[in-house]
């Protein structure tokens, strides 16, 4: 997960390495993640999300579909 | 919860007690030490945690390479909060550094194509900083196929 001057750079970087685009999201989309995901790690009580969690985790910050899926169909 | 259970907690819990205490990573006599545990005990907790993706060793080692969102290696992103300095593994655990230790602080990384600078800016859990696009190579379903990698 890397942060790029704009998608332009993505792009470019990615197809000299020869990597799929894969997905973009903004940094207040990532920082929304990072709230999330990361509230409670220094908690006694964490745990590792279940996939069905993780991707709950990822629908509320927008993030939906294939390249986001943990679960299996 | 069984023994190993309150011990891999109590370990893992203590690795970041450490990791803001120190700036750094801890080593497993360190957190021994802090918990009054056997050497050998701990590294066993360590590697139970790495199984379960709970944190990851430097491979062949107990020594931590991660404990996310911490890197115990210098990255591409750095991570300044109340005057304190850490590296995230990727900017996402960047920006994690910053939400875990009070929603305030700074990241610096490089564009990855031009090698521009960069920063992210968090005051009070908001994002003051303007520009870029974070990018994910790799579908979440392979993240873990090498973590080294994301």
């Amino acid at each position: 997960m890397l942060l790029f001057r704009s998608e332009e750079h993505a792009k470019a970087w990615s197809q000299r390495r020869g990597l799929p685009m894969g997905a973009l999201m903004s940094p207040q989309q990532q920082w929304d993640l990072a709230r999330i995901w990361y509230a409670d790690r220094m908690s006694p009580d964490w745990r590792r999300r279940t996939p069905a969690e993780a991707e709950e985790v990822f629908a509320t910050v927008g993030f939906t579909g294939a390249f986001w899926k943990l679960t299996r169909p | 919860m069984d023994r190993s259970q309150g011990v891999d907690q109590a370990v893992r819990v203590e690795v970041y007690r450490l990791f803001v205490e120190l700036g750094r990573a801890p080593v497993p006599a360190e957190i021994a030490h802090a918990l009054d545990l056997r050497q050998d005990a701990v590294e066993d907790a360590l590697r139970r945690l790495a199984t379960d993706h709970a944190l990851v060793l430097a491979p062949g080692t107990p020594y931590i390479w991660m404990a996310n969102p911490f890197s115990a290696i210098p990255t591409p992103f750095s991570v300044e909060v109340g005057g304190r300095a850490f590296f995230g593994n990727c900017i996402w655990d960047a920006m994690g550094v910053v939400a875990m230790l009070g929603g305030s602080g700074r990241v610096r990384t490089w564009c990855p194509d031009c090698l521009d600078p960069m920063e992210v800016a968090v005051s009070d859990g908001h994002l003051t900083s303007e520009g870029g696009v974070v990018h994910y190579a790799v579908a979440a379903a392979h993240w873990w196929d090498d973590i080294g990698f994301n």
